[in-house]
């Protein structure tokens, strides 16, 4: 279906050129190249989407073949159906903004205290070698193993939800920030002291410039986490978000309506990451070619 | 005398030895002011260990160093260090980084942008001030580097071999415009190097040091009436030339090197 759709564009592209040369007469206008850029564009995002056009196909022939049960697994015009009724209801709406606050909260919550935990650790080496085994056995502690921690000491409420992805989005940024501060290029420290910075202002003017790209690039990995972990903490005790609407369906054997919470979460990730990485570029354009 | 370096030495304490290492033993120099003194030697003798000494980036284990009479305790604008790898900040532009050590002075805001295109257009870069370090090549990275230490007015310029990781061409013509931008400003200049034909041509005196740990051998004077034309081709400049290689070539023979020619 995917290399169909590519050449009806390319084809109608075609066509549409020779139209246009027709109307313009001899002399390849500005038209022209306007269709033939339109053209190269259409082709383009035909390569990039195929793939997903290709799995969309499979989603919707296989059940409707009875190769899969279509109990289990709906084709996809249904599940597309079942997430239309759902935003027309307002209630995908209500999920996605539950579920949207609990992960914003949890990440900004994890930049504000790992970001000056990070540079502290990473700019002195005393507070890096007490807090190091520490670090050490709780990074490797995974975070969904300690969300029963979680909720048996602070409830079901809110509280431990977000504290559950601050907890999970604190660690990429907190080891990209000790790894940025500890990566600095000791030549430019050198030649900061050489101008007599003392240790604040090296801080301010060098380090902390310096460490911003990698620093993003933990909170760009964060802001994956912060979705990723939602789900399980949306499934203990919530009555709202997109976790607990994919939990909810699942229980009450509405399978379309799983599907289409599965799917808003997917593409929320996505989303979320495409900002994030457009921030990152923003953040880090020296550090090209480098 | 602008600087003086007294029975200086500098040793490093090295993991799993009972005995320090000895980078720098009794080293005696004095530099004049407003002279141009290069320092050569081979690779390993501690030239960069004496220039992070004379920058008060490192303290010596003995001896002591004299700046206008006064002893140097640490890094200050009164000197300008230029590093071979350039060290410019790579999230600033040119006329950013220039301004870096202009903002350790405190020199106002307005007056910084103006000094630093100022000292941009000395360094023969004007136009480039809003480019970043990595659109810029080599050549001209390190007269950025150059244009910023310049810039806080130090009095002393300290150069750790500046020129050693640029192609020939760009080297020669760097080091005609450093001579030029020394006439210019009137500033002392130690300037390290491991190219004999490097120390020749832009020292006014050329100190060699022995190989490890260093010590200064001999300070030779190299007597041009001008710098001007083809300095290299002139017969004197051979004979200089072959002084340095011979007292270096001992040293280099004691630090079992291959034998450097610049």
């Amino acid at each position: 279906m995917a290399s169909v759709s590519v050449t009806t564009s390319q084809v109608l592209a075609r066509e549409a050129l020779q139209e246009a040369s027709r109307t313009a007469g001899t002399a390849p206008g500005l038209l022209t190249r306007l269709l033939r850029g339109t053209a190269r564009a259409a082709v383009a995002v035909g390569r990039r989407t195929a793939a997903i056009v290709a799995l969309a196909a499979i989603w919707e022939v296989l059940p409707r073949l009875d190769v899969v049960d279509p109990t289990f697994l709906p084709p996809l015009s249904q599940v597309l159906v079942a997430w239309w009724d759902l935003l027309l209801s307002g209630e995908l709406l209500d999920h996605t903004q539950a579920s949207l606050v609990r992960s914003l909260a949890g990440c900004a919550l994890a930049i504000v205290a790992a970001i000056p935990l990070g540079l502290l650790i990473g700019w002195y080496r005393p507070v890096a070698d007490f807090l190091n085994p520490l670090l050490e056995l709780f990074r490797n502690t995974a975070a969904l193993a300690i969300l029963p921690v979680f909720v048996l000491i602070l409830g079901l409420g809110e509280t431990s939800k977000v504290s559950i992805i601050l907890y999970a989005c604190a660690w990429p940024i907190l080891l990209n920030t000790i790894a940025a501060v500890r990566g600095v290029d000791p030549l430019l420290v050198k030649s900061a002291r050489s101008m007599g910075l003392r240790p604040f202002r090296l801080f301010q003017k060098v380090i902390l410039p310096a460490a911003v790209p990698t620093i993003f690039t933990g909170i760009r990995l964060a802001g994956a986490y912060s979705i990723l972990v939602l789900v399980a903490a949306e499934m203990v005790g919530a009555k709202a978000g997109l976790g607990y609407l994919i939990n909810y369906a699942q229980f009450n054997f509405r399978v379309p309506e799983m599907y289409a919470g599965i799917l808003t979460i997917s593409v929320l990730g996505l989303l979320l990451n495409l900002l994030l990485v457009r921030l990152e570029r923003r953040f880090s354009t020296w550090r090209v070619s480098r | 005398m602008k600087l003086q370096i007294q029975g200086v030495g500098k040793e490093f304490a090295v993991r799993g030895a009972d005995r320090p290492f000895t980078a720098l033993d009794d080293v005696n120099l004095d530099v004049r002011a407003g002279e141009f003194l290069t320092l050569v030697g081979p690779s390993g003798c501690g030239k960069s260990t004496l220039l992070d000494l004379l920058a008060g980036l490192a303290v010596p284990s003995r001896g002591s160093i004299l700046l206008d009479g006064t002893l140097v305790e640490g890094p200050g604008l009164d000197r300008g260090v230029v590093f071979q790898q350039y060290a410019l900040f790579p999230w600033r532009t040119a006329l950013s980084n220039v301004e870096f050590g202009l903002e350790a002075k405190a020199v106002p805001k307005r007056e910084r942008a103006e000094r630093a295109r100022t000292y941009l257009e000395l360094v023969g870069l004007s136009g480039f001030e809003e480019r970043y370090p990595h659109e810029l090549s080599g050549g001209m990275r390190q007269r950025v580097a150059i244009a910023r230490s310049l810039a806080f007015d130090p009095d002393v310029l300290l150069m750790d071999e500046p020129f050693a990781a640029l192609d020939a061409q760009t080297r020669e013509s760097l080091q005609e415009e450093l001579l030029r931008i020394w006439q210019r400003t009137g500033k002392t200049v130690v300037f390290i190097t491991h190219g004999i034909d490097e120390a020749v041509y832009l020292g006014q005196r050329v100190a060699v040091m022995t190989s490890r740990p260093g010590r200064i051998k001999r300070v030779l004077d190299i007597d041009f009436d001008s710098r001007e034309g083809d300095l290299r081709a002139d017969a004197r400049f051979g004979e200089y030339r072959h002084e340095v290689w011979t007292l270096l070539r001992d040293e280099v023979a004691a630090a079992s090197e291959v034998v450097p020619v610049g």
